[in-house]
């Protein structure tokens, strides 16, 4: 790969054998300085400058359209993709990739992790974020807890994952999920959709789950957990009540402020945007009776549903395709959840819900650290079944699509934000290697905690 | 007689002999007839890629490798046309089939063994011949210092363990260091409530277990070998040593009849046990995990120590922190066996992919790739003139795959061990509906057995 | 039982000094009894002797608790109470082949119940200096591995301890503690009131091995399957070493340092010398299989207990001549399932179908098969119908309820016929006992009648099931997974499946106390791997919680409950069986 401006592009390797990441950072880019002590260190390297930008005759796979054999992409200094075609010109002064033998993809959306709000799980509870006290926490925002310099972001990055939704976990209404693109030192800075959608796990059918039993001593039955469940259920109900009547109260006091002041509320007010059907609920759900009620209480409160999980949404197709409900499939690789599944009756879930019609992403069903696996995942469910170019689309053009940013991301079009993979290779292959990478129509390096680390001990002898 | 009467009429209806049905209705070769594969891309993984070429499976091994091999008569022929063969995927460290894990109460349970508490109708095990799997080292888990003793095991789905087991497979041992046998947060959960602590809980008591284990397997040997002499010197009446379960497979790892491999993280940890087995003079087999093995590569490599260990996963625990992809590669490089394995149910059905990923993490040209999930993998069990490579003379342990095996896009049609079926992708959808049928049978059954038992129960 | 009631026959004696207990029941007060006269003639009845055609209508007569007549023609004795048996039949009196009937229910003679700390994560902590229960006096060894604890030691039947097991047909059993790893040895007693003393009729008649241990993480060496086995070989290998060892010494005394005693190892000496069987509990194919092999490795005489899967095994069963105590407490239907209920494993309907046609492929196969109820007294005749409708031959259902037992137990010249000379032990069915409808209306145990009463529960022993489906969530640091946990229950053992994202697994070492407490390990699959875990928990009505350890992770939790009861065998010592009042 030659660059015409490499330094801009690609900044230069630090010695193989620096001894504080830390500190060479700091020397090399004085921009991350302030941040370098945050908490675990800091391996993500700032991506380079907006300017215009070109790659030249690289195959261009632009997901909404045709492929482009060879051919051109241009980005702007506004971060969008200017041009792209076989004959796209490139303007005087662009800084030029030459992507002969390359191709280049739209980055891939992760849409399923707790990326930046949750570091080391075992031995290290200091660095797990994702999870709020209580269960009931529209008004947590993982906007707030999200650690640009989580090593997690970096090592992501690099295989074309250019932007993930990470959420909030655990209760009932977990807290509000942000679309970030993994480039920036500052959670504003790369956050595309701060609050992007409300994370909510409804009490189990069958089961109370989350939330049974609590603060009970011992005891209970079948139908104590029934109760338990729809008592909970009922709680979420006058919750959303609430909100409605608050956001009503706010309004009528805005259009006439001789009305009584009402009293601020952050959880209730947090609750408006989903209430008018602008945030959706992202439901996590498995199963196929918590799937459907999920939907049925989506469509009872008039809320934007998207299932997060899905394994047997094949089974509530219908129901999902009536209501244009999505599925965000967590569990390609999950182990089949019964012994007498098929061998590769999760491998074949896209393919399976692809057929039925029903509107679907596939997410890596990680967290954070392996959410790198997210082209693997969806090369193995077009092992099984699914067509290889709707399994790339699968985590690029219809997870953005399923957030509301399908007209940003997701494909190379003109306009788009310039979030661009240069590989050597198809992009869901494990063996290929990533050659360039763009966010925001801005360079960035591909070093990570996992090539310094390399670089520093690779020749020791 | 292991078979149910329906999956017996399935398999004769797809030609296989009900004797061989596998526990869980799953299909398994009827015998081990001639098979001529003909016209695969053959991924040797110790001789390079052959094109266009025949193999011919005989009594369990392979029998020729070649080009317009002849089929015997009553052979069975399968043309793989556009298809790839590897070996066997070998997962050096699996805890399928185990009906218990962790013995662990004591610091020391080398007397427990994983060969006790096999459970060969694991569905784990078809789950894994679906992704082209043929031979685990079945490990005993990570509880304490020195663990228990390992079963090298063929999956072979469906029959009996001792058929199961791999023949002439040298026996191993688990060790663990680290995290787990320290428990740091249950550690600290007791000071919170006052509870005594189990020792160790530091880096430091585990080489002090070690120490004290390998002493202690010294002063038995020296018992036994002093009551042999006198025997041989023709004493009488003599009582032999007390036999301890413990420490005898302790002094066949200070005679380098038993293999060790040790559960580690970090690289201090690692280097403590190479110098102590140093030290006591054996040689650690394996490292397992070894997370941190590329911070010390030159000195596993001098020690003569594999290690095995994930592709990429990182960042689960502290002492995960400074995991790199590029672990392998740099052991590689420095003439280190390494290997990927699973240590998972689920990971162990896509080894595959993850060899893959070492081709982007640090370079390994595809045969590199591949030896790590399959030849390296071998030589860390002792079993690498049986399995591990497509040569003339091994075990026909092979696997036939629609695409390259390094592919994601690929997956496995046929899984042979020892020149036997264990999955096929056809039969596999064939007793879909068959089980579908047997399904629908035992309701009917199980249905009529319980009205009849409601009417008479008073 | 009037005499324990009172006061043990034990301090009885003390009391009298060295009185004959006979005399001491008589100075206590229950020689109206006693004196009673014992000579009994039941007439009219169909008689099925065991050996020997049935006899349509004839005459039993018992004199001082022995059979001395028999026959269509047989006199009736003028001092004799008669016993008009119009409508009844007379089979030999069944044989309870396996159990633990008269045990105490908190046996201190094994290593599980007493040996569990209160439950809870804290166990894992304990490590060695959890508080071991009370064993044998003097013994080196560990609860649950003191193989000279003898049945008899412990026989302490509760007032309704036999009343489940007679109203089966049950009139003699062999008991042995419930739990443990060697268990101890077992006795063979008469299902009725009276002194601990009159009621053995053999002792000891075999050593068992239970291979469980129920103390569970950090409760001390072995906690786990593994260990078991190691302990095991450990303490046979260190048997066969204390035999050498005594006997170099009886030899040559002089200038030798004395062995100590050990009473565990000797105790083992019989079995090591083949003169005493070993039963060993064992359902799976995969657990008779480990039993048969340990039996191999040191010669033992093999007898196994449970076999639920011994079909499978037949042939081997057959060739290494191992008799099976079958369990017929065969697993029962879930009574209704919810519409979204995850479908039942084939393994398990395979099982719960197979499970009646096992006592006839076992016959067929040449085993000898001894009947046991498996705890499950309720069902235990349905059942034996169930199985002869599936093929068993009433001649061999019967045998495997008499003639097979007191061979097995060496007690054939005493036991399991209708023969002048034999034990007065007799189990009186209204109809046919192989036919639908049939009832135990009476009993005769050592001459003695019985009257039958309704069973309360499953008798003694386990009050709470686990068995059925269960729909649990496990939480592990901070994520919530669903899973299924399918459970069989036989006695206090569990054994099952766990299903859902964390994988498929079958569980191991599963307990369930009478009280309540639940213990089982089971394979997980975590992102970061296969690892194994110990789940401790309580059960109350229709709900499981407790924690969850895994090597290397923080404790977790779980939590489930069982959406459908059990079947038409009700939940047993909560609803079927337990509030039903004595039909006296």
């Amino acid at each position: 790969m030659t660059m015409t401006s490499h330094a801009a592009v690609r900044p230069a390797r630090r010695p193989a054998r620096a001894l504080l990441v830390a500190a060479a950072l700091a020397a090399a880019l004085p921009l991350t300085a302030g941040s370098a002590a945050a908490q675990l260190g800091s391996f993500n390297p700032p991506p380079g400058p907006h300017g215009v930008y070109a790659i030249r005759g690289a195959r261009i796979v632009t997901v909404s359209g045709p492929t482009i054999e060879r051919g051109n992409v241009v980005m702007g200094a506004d971060g969008r993709i200017q041009a792209v075609g076989a004959d796209a010109a490139i303007p005087a002064g662009a800084q030029t990739i030459d992507g002969t033998g390359l191709t280049v993809y739209p980055g891939m959306l992760d849409a399923g992790t707790t990326m930046g709000l949750a570091e080391i799980p075992q031995g290290a509870n200091a660095t797990m974020d994702a999870t709020e006290v209580g269960t009931f926490n529209p008004n947590a925002q993982a906007f707030y807890g999200i650690n640009p310099h989580s090593a997690h972001i970096g090592v992501t990055r690099v295989v074309g994952i250019t932007q993930v939704v990470s959420r909030p976990t655990g209760g009932i209404l977990s807290g509000q999920a942000a679309l970030i693109e993994l480039a920036g030192d500052t959670p504003p800075q790369m956050a595309l959709v701060p609050r992007v959608a409300l994370a909510a796990s409804l009490p189990r059918s069958g089961f109370a789950g989350r939330g049974f039993g609590r603060g009970r001593g011992g005891g209970g039955s079948t139908e104590d957990a029934e109760r338990e469940r729809t008592a909970q259920l009922d709680s979420l109900r006058a919750m959303l009540r609430d909100a409605a009547a608050y956001m009503k109260a706010q309004e009528a006091y805005a259009a006439n402020t001789s009305l009584p002041r009402p009293a601020h509320d952050v959880v209730l007010a947090s609750l408006g945007p989903v209430l008018r059907g602008e945030m959706p609920v992202l439901f996590s759900a498995d199963q196929a009776s918590d799937i459907r009620a999920a939907v049925n209480f989506a469509v009872e409160n008039h809320l934007k549903a998207i299932i997060l999980g899905g394994r047997e949404a094949p089974e509530v197709a219908a129901l999902l395709k009536q209501h244009d409900v999505p599925v965000i499939v967590t569990g390609v690789m999950a182990l089949p959840s019964s012994e007498d599944d098929p061998y590769d009756v999760n491998f074949s879930l896209p393919a399976r819900l692809a057929a039925a019609g029903v509107r679907y992403a596939i997410a890596s069903g990680e967290d954070g650290a392996e959410a790198r696996n997210l082209p693997y995942v969806a090369g193995m469910a077009a092992a099984f079944g699914l067509p290889k170019d709707e399994a790339l689309k699968a985590v690029t053009l219809y997870p953005a699509q399923i957030f509301g940013v399908g007209d940003q991301l997701g494909s190379i079009e003109v306009g788009k934000r310039a979030n661009l993979v240069v590989l050597d290779g198809d992009m869901l292959e494990a063996r290929t290697n990533t050659k360039a990478l763009f966010i925001d129509g801005r360079p960035v390096p591909l070093d990570t905690k996992h090539t310094y680390l390399y670089e520093m001990f690779k020749a020791r002898p | 007689m292991k078979t149910t009467l329906v999956v017996a009429a399935a398999l004769a209806a797809l030609g296989a002999a009900p004797q061989a049905a596998a526990a869980q209705g799953r299909p398994a070769d009827a015998a081990a007839p001639v098979t001529l594969i003909r016209n695969a891309t053959v991924l040797t993984v110790t001789k390079g890629t052959l094109p266009n070429t025949d193999l011919l499976l005989r009594d369990g091994k392979i029998a020729q490798i070649g080009q317009n091999l002849s089929a015997p008569t009553g052979a069975r022929v399968i043309d793989a046309t556009g298809k790839y063969v590897m070996p066997g995927i070998v997962d050096p460290h699996s805890h399928t089939m185990a009906d218990a894990i962790n013995e662990g109460s004591l610091s020391v349970t080398s007397m427990v063994r994983i060969q006790d508490v096999l459970n060969p109708t694991d569905v784990s095990i078809y789950r894994q011949l679906a992704g082209g799997v043929t031979t685990i080292n079945v490990l005993h888990g990570s509880a304490n210092t020195i663990g228990g003793q390992n079963a090298t095991v063929k999956l072979k789905y469906g029959r009996d363990v001792d058929e199961m087991l791999f023949p002439g497979a040298p026996p191993g041992i688990k060790f663990a260091l680290g995290e787990n046998v320290t428990r740091k947060s249950s550690q600290e959960r007791s000071r919170v409530m006052g509870q005594p602590l189990r020792y160790p809980a530091t880096r430091m008591g585990q080489e002090e277990i070690l120490r004290d284990a390998f002493m202690r397997a010294r002063d038995y040997k020296a018992a036994w070998d002093d009551y042999r002499a006198r025997v041989a010197k023709g004493e009488k009446n003599l009582v032999a040593p007390r036999r301890d379960l413990e420490l005898e497979p302790l002094v066949e790892v200070l005679e380098g009849k038993r293999l060790v491999h040790a559960h580690s993280y970090r690289a201090d940890e690692m280097l403590m046990l190479l110098n102590l087995a140093k030290e006591f003079g054996f040689t650690v087999k394996t490292l397992q995990h070894g997370l941190e093995g590329y911070k010390i590569a030159s000195e596993i490599a001098a020690a003569g120590t594999g290690l095995s260990t994930f592709a990429d996963s990182w960042s689960y625990k502290i002492e995960a922190y400074d995991a790199i992809p590029y672990n392998v590669a740099i052991l590689m490089r420095h003439g280190v066996v390494a290997t990927i394995n699973s240590d998972s149910d689920e990971r162990a059905r896509r080894l595959n992919i993850d060899a893959a990923k070492l081709m982007r993490y640090g370079g390994l040209t595809e045969d590199e790739a591949l030896k790590t999930i399959t030849y390296n993998g071998a030589i860390q069990l002792g079993v690498q003139d049986r399995v591990g490579s497509i040569e003339v003379g091994k075990d026909a342990d092979l696997a036939i795959w629609n695409g390259h095996p390094l592919s994601v896009y690929s997956n496995v049609e046929t899984t042979f061990i020892d020149g036997e079926i264990f999955f096929d992708k056809q039969r596999d959808l064939a007793m879909r509906a068959e089980q579908a049928r047997e399904r629908a049978e035992l309701e009917r059954a199980d249905a009529a057995g319980s009205g009849r038992r409601a009417a008479i129960v008073p | 039982m009037q005499i324990r009631r009172s006061l043990t026959a034990t301090t009885a004696m003390l009391l009298v000094g060295v009185a004959a207990p006979s005399m001491a029941a008589a100075q206590l007060g229950v020689q109206q009894e006693r004196n009673a006269p014992s000579t009994y003639a039941i007439t009219n009845a169909r008689i099925v002797p065991g050996t020997g055609a049935t006899i349509e209508r004839g005459t039993v007569v018992i004199r001082d608790g022995v059979i001395t007549a028999v026959g269509a023609s047989a006199a009736v004795p003028s001092d004799a109470r008669t016993v008009d048996g119009t409508g009844l039949t007379v089979y030999p009196g069944f044989i309870e082949a396996f159990g633990s009937l008269g045990m105490p229910s908190r046996s201190n003679g094994n290593g599980g119940r007493g040996g569990r700390p209160g439950g809870g994560p804290q166990a894992f902590f304990r490590g060695q200096q959890q508080e071991q229960p009370d064993g044998a006096p003097n013994s080196l060894h560990p609860p649950g591995q003191q193989p000279e604890i003898l049945a008899v030691d412990l026989l302490d039947p509760a007032d309704d301890a036999f009343t489940a097991a007679q109203a089966a047909g049950f009139t003699a059993a062999l008991t042995a503690p419930a739990s443990g790893i060697f268990v101890g040895q077992s006795a063979v007693i008469s299902l009725r009131d009276g002194a601990v003393q009159e009621l053995v009729l053999r002792s000891p008649v075999a050593m068992h091995i239970g291979f469980t241990t129920s103390r569970g993480f950090g409760g001390g060496f072995p906690n786990s399957l593994l260990g078991v086995f190691a302990a095991l070989r450990q303490m046979l290998l260190d048997a066969q070493h204390y035999a050498a060892v005594q006997a170099a010494y009886t030899a040559n005394p002089r200038g030798r340092a004395r062995p100590e005693l050990d009473p565990s190892l000797a105790a083992l000496q019989p079995a090591l010398a083949r003169q005493m069987p070993v039963v060993m509990t064992a359902n799976s194919e995969r657990e008779i299989a480990r039993a048969l092999d340990l039996a191999k490795e040191f010669n033992l005489r093999a007898v196994i207990a449970g076999g639920q899967e011994a079909y499978k095994i037949a042939d081997r069963l057959k060739a290494e001549n191992v008799p099976v105590l079958l369990s017929m407490d065969f697993p029962e239907r879930p009574a209704r399932r919810g519409p979204d209920a995850e479908p039942e494993p084939l393994r398990v309907l395979r099982e719960r179908v197979e499970a009646p046609r096992t006592p006839a492929r076992l016959v067929d196969a040449g085993v000898q098969v001894a009947l046991q109820s498996g705890g499950g007294y309720d069902d235990f005749l349905a059942n034996l119908q169930r199985a002869v409708e599936n093929g068993l031959s009433r001649q061999a259902a019967l045998r495997a309820l008499t003639v097979a037992p007191a061979e097995l137990f060496g007690l054939g010249d005493r036991l399991g016929t209708v023969e002048a000379g034999k034990i007065a032990n007799l189990t009186l069915v209204r109809g046919d006992v192989f036919e639908p409808g049939a009832t135990v209306t009476q009993l005769f145990v050592d001459g003695r009648p019985v009257t039958v009463r309704a069973a309360a529960g499953r008798g003694e022993g386990t009050t709470a099931t686990a068995a059925g489906t269960w729909t649990v969530t496990v939480t592990l640091e901070g994520s919530d997974h669903p899973v299924t946990l399918g459970l069989q229950q036989s006695g206090e053992t569990l054994r099952g499946t766990l299903q859902g994202t964390l994988g498929t697994a079958q569980i191991s070492n599963g307990s369930l106390t009478p009280e309540g407490e639940l213990r089982f390990t089971s394979t997980v699959t975590l992102p970061a791997g296969s690892e194994e875990a110990t789940f401790v928990g309580t059960l109350t009505g229709n709900t499981i919680r407790g924690t969850v350890t895994i090597v290397g992770h923080d404790p977790g939790t779980f939590v489930g409950t069982r959406p459908e009861a059990r079947g038409p065998g009700g939940a047993r010592g909560q609803g079927r069986g337990a509030g039903r009042p004595p039909q006296r």
